[in-house]
């Protein structure tokens, strides 16, 4: 999952980054600006934007209604410092999904980020089931068949993905775009690692084949 | 302490006058009466006297003895009570005495010719005339008469007591009633009047936080001696209303913009409590919250500089100061403010082309100073200079800093010395501006009786042009 962090206090944006990364996993990008925001969060598929209300150049709201009104569907929290109920209810109505209140607790933002990006997929369970893996997105562990399976963070992260969309198409290009951040190099044979090191951990011994590879198109996490 | 009633004062004032006034009355009433009554009085006694002095006749015979004719004595004034009467011939000779005349009284001292006086006989006060020196009235032909009378004449005098007295009780029971009536209908016209007073103070009251709306009703606004009041009472709620504004606004905007700086802080001892980490993660943590709270104690300060900076500009503080060289302020503003221009390869360049001197406490003006060169290094490209200036000119001093800057926009320009106003650049939170300094400035200047402009168009940099009093 990668999100996008819009707040101008560097500090604030870099101890919520680093809360994403650590403790849901998440790829994070950050926009130190609204103009910034609003450019990266049309040209990438992000899969949650937190968004602070008082930026330089454009504000919040505005970044929020110019985003919603150009189709983009990713689910936003917002960070604001303003908790009357007027102004939350401008936020929702302009296309917010969700809040918190300065000063806000790490935990809270990051089982609401969570939440959303659950929904954002179509899932309202924390816990994913695909054959006999279950993934628990609350606190990143994988059991196959009860068992704790240990996995690497970018094995975890392509795993996530993929047990969102179960059953779909899911191709190179899309993991990586929602894998990494801005800041990395993407390599799309890193991809093909990850699958194969996810095969030997969720498939060895078993009959059952999870992860299918359609040629040139993609994969499907399937039972 | 007992409270002072104004009404029941005027009320007490009211019935005190009256009172007097009525006991007067009555006095010049009863005095005027009494003395009609008496002179009416003495005049009938004086009848009386000269009718019993009329019945003394000489005897028929050769004698000649002075008889009196009792029977013809007229009756008495009083129906009950007796006159008491007495003849004396030459001042020696008893020639006629009433008989209820009173055995202790004999003559009664002589003094000319016609005595009045009061005195009481048996209990009953009587008024006693006396005639001297009355010829005898009855004699033949026109010898003249060698016999002169003393004729005294007394009558009781309770009909001009009890006709006084009653005059009296008349214009009592008429004081009594008036003084009852005019007294409430006095209550009844202050009260009256003084209602506007209180509809006045019910309108004050209904005054609060949500409602600094005096309205006095109509019959207070038209009354003559509450209008100072009622302006008085306008002026301080307007005073006190706009004042009220201004903290409520910095607690909503001090409140608001401190929730950042504690959301900072609080989400860097989250995130570094979220895992286990190692010491020197810790440490680095720990350092980062410090780095957060100074941050936070120097927003703290720089309100705290402001809410008091704007207090002595509305004048609601008097300081005490002595002249002090602006001059040295400006350099030390520059010392101040020399790492942070290196860092930037800015230069700083000062010109003063005068003295100035001032009253001032010059750490407030370095304040100014410094706050004017920081936004202008700020904005200033790498390599070029900042220009401070400082001259006088008709009683004015005028302090410049001048920057070769992006400027500002004309949108902007009258915003910047809002509170909490940044910059439109996020460089502004990276170098720990609040948007605080321009108004702390603007505050303080202002304080001192001057103004601060500022001269910037786009592309062409920025002049802050400040003017002082001296």
């Amino acid at each position: 999952m990668r999100v996008l962090i819009v707040e101008d206090e560097r500090r604030l944006a870099e101890n919520v980054a680093r809360s994403l990364r650590e403790s849901a996993g998440y790829a994070v990008d950050v926009a130190l600006d609204g103009e910034d925001g609003l450019y990266m969060a049309q040209s990438n598929p992000y899969d949650l934007l937190v968004l602070d209300l008082m930026l330089p150049k454009i504000d919040g709201l505005t970044l929020l209604k110019q985003l919603r009104k150009g189709g983009g569907d990713t689910p936003v929290l917002v960070l604001t410092a303003r908790d009357e109920k007027e102004s939350i209810i401008a936020l929702l109505n302009a296309g917010a999904d969700d809040y918190v209140a300065k000063p806000f607790d790490l935990g809270e933002l990051l089982a609401r980020s969570k939440a959303l990006i659950r929904r954002g997929k179509g899932h309202s369970a924390p816990v994913l089931r695909v054959g006999d893996i279950e993934i628990n997105t609350s606190d990143l562990t994988v059991r196959r068949a009860g068992e704790l399976v240990t996995l690497t963070a970018m094995e975890y992260r392509v795993l996530e993905y993929l047990a969102h969309r179960p059953g779909a198409v899911v191709s190179k290009t899309e993991l990586l775009e929602h894998l990494y951040d801005f800041n990395w190099e993407r390599f799309s044979n890193v991809i093909e690692v990850y699958i194969s090191g996810l095969r030997r951990k969720l498939e060895d011994g078993s009959d059952t084949k999870l992860f299918h590879t359609l040629r040139g198109q993609g994969y499907v996490l399937r039972a | 302490m007992a409270k002072t009633s104004i009404q029941r004062r005027l009320i007490a004032a009211i019935v005190i006058s009256q009172l007097v006034l009525a006991i007067g009355l009555i006095d010049v009433a009863v005095f005027v009466t009494r003395a009609q009554m008496r002179r009416a009085f003495d005049v009938a006694l004086q009848g009386r006297a000269m009718s019993i002095a009329a019945l003394i006749r000489y005897s028929e015979d050769e004698s000649h003895k002075l008889l009196f004719e009792r029977d013809l004595a007229p009756p008495p004034l009083e129906r009950n009570v007796p006159d008491l009467y007495e003849v004396v011939a030459n001042n020696r000779k008893l020639i006629a005495r009433s008989p209820s005349w009173p055995q202790d009284y004999d003559v009664l001292p002589a003094r000319g010719d016609r005595w009045i006086a009061t005195y009481v006989v048996n209990g009953i006060p009587y008024r006693a005339i006396r005639l001297e020196h009355v010829p005898v009235l009855d004699r033949e032909g026109d010898t003249p008469t060698t016999d002169f009378l003393t004729v005294t004449y007394a009558s009781p005098a309770t009909s001009v007591m009890e006709a006084v007295s009653e005059v009296l009780r008349y214009i009592a029971i008429g004081s009594v009633v008036l003084l009852a009536i005019s007294g409430g209908f006095s209550l009844w016209a202050l009260r009256r009047s003084l209602r506007p007073l209180s509809e006045l103070a019910d309108n004050a009251r209904t005054i609060s936080p949500s409602n600094w709306e005096l309205n006095p009703p109509e019959e207070a606004r038209d009354t003559l001696e509450l209008e100072p009041l009622t302006q008085a009472m306008t002026s301080m709620l307007d005073g006190l209303h706009r004042a009220f504004m201004q903290q409520r606004e910095f607690l909503a905007n001090a409140a608001h913009e401190l929730k950042t700086p504690v959301a900072i802080l609080k989400s860097t001892l989250q995130s570094l409590l979220q895992r286990p980490r190692t010491s020197d993660e810790y440490r680095a943590g720990l350092e980062e919250a410090l780095d957060d709270m100074a941050r936070l104690e120097k927003l703290l300060h720089s309100m705290l500089r402001l809410a008091r900076a704007e207090q002595w500009a509305a004048g609601n503080l008097q300081r005490d100061l002595a002249p002090i060289d602006v001059g040295m302020t400006c350099q030390l503003a520059i010392e101040r403010l020399h790492s942070v221009a290196q860092q930037r390869s800015v230069n700083i360049d000062f010109a003063a082309n005068d003295a100035m001197r001032l009253r001032a406490d010059p750490d407030d003006l370095e304040l100014v100073w410094s706050n004017l060169l920081e936004n202008a290094i700020r904005f200033s490209p790498e390599g070029a200079t900042v220009q401070m200036s400082m001259r006088t000119n008709n009683g004015n001093g005028y302090v410049e800093v001048a920057d070769k800057g992006p400027g500002i926009t004309p949108s902007e320009l009258p915003r910047i010395f809002e509170r909490f106003h940044r910059a439109d650049s996020s460089r502004a939170r990276d170098s720990g501006g609040y948007g605080l300094g321009l108004a702390i400035s603007k505050a303080l200047i202002e304080a001192y009786g001057g103004t601060i402009e500022p001269h910037s168009s786009p592309g062409e940099g920025t002049r802050m042009v400040v003017s002082l009093p001296v």
